[in-house]
């Protein structure tokens, strides 16, 4: 059984791994399944898990597996029906330089999975190199590459990288309010 | 794509984008991680780490075909 702290801690980190099942799923209610399911192993598999390592690393490993095992079919023909990537969300203006977030959120879409997935681990879950290589089961140097790869790919998507303008980049955000 | 391709390594080196293209994009990527994060949840995962607690769900994770 389980300890307290051991279920306080999947508490802790519920939201998270639904926002990483979001990002790789692309749909809300498939991500809602596989936190579900995430969870319930996690739960019965406690004692895999290695105190003093990243919890988060392990439910997203375990997500993952889930994932690509047996949703991966479903989840294009189900793709944000639910329309949580459409809602508009207003981004704190404290700083210059934002850019549009429907913007962004359609380019990342075009991403291939394996970049997509690489790009949120580390720039937004917060995972190390070497946690993200663990939860991808590849080596650092493919999530290095990966990475580099998706945010080429976003600055040539959101036209970023203007070879013609001086600041492409102001020019692009001054239209976000 | 092939010519792409076969000077990959050399596109990357090429393609070390502007430190404020990456800047935007790391914010950008912080803002919608953000958005999902702050989504509000449903109350089924709560209730349902409750029920494991309580011994109330097998220990076995459902199958795959009775969610459909």
């Amino acid at each position: 059984m389980p300890s307290a702290s051991f279920k306080d801690e999947l508490l802790a980190e519920i939201r998270n791994l639904r926002a990483f099942a979001i990002s790789l799923s692309g749909s809300v209610s498939l991500a809602d399944d596989l936190v579900q399911e995430s969870l319930l192993r996690a739960w019965s598999n406690s004692e895999k898990f290695q105190p003093g390592t990243s919890l988060r690393a392990w439910l997203f490993t375990i997500l993952r597996n889930i994932y690509y095992s047996n949703y991966r079919k479903r989840s294009r023909e189900v793709q944000d029906s639910d329309g949580l990537y459409a809602r508009r969300l207003t981004v704190p203006g404290d700083q210059e330089s934002h850019l549009d977030l429907e913007d962004f959120r359609k380019a990342m879409t075009k991403l291939p999975a394996e970049q997509r997935e690489v790009l949120t681990l580390i720039g937004a879950s917060g995972l190390s190199y070497e946690e993200a290589a663990v939860v991808c089961q590849v080596g650092i140097g493919t999530i290095k590459s990966r990475l580099s790869r998706a945010r080429a790919k976003l600055v040539e998507l959101l036209e970023l990288n203007d070879a013609a303008s001086d600041s492409p980049v102001e020019r692009k955000v001054q239209r976000v309010g | 794509m092939n010519a792409t391709r076969t000077n990959k390594a050399e596109a990357e080196d090429a393609a070390a984008p502007d430190p404020k293209a990456l800047e935007a994009i790391g914010r950008a990527l912080e803002a919608h991680y953000a958005s999902l994060v702050q989504a509000p949840l449903p109350d089924k995962f709560v209730d349902l780490l409750a029920r494991l607690e309580g011994g109330q769900v097998s220990k076995t994770p459902g199958r795959r075909d009775a969610l459909g």
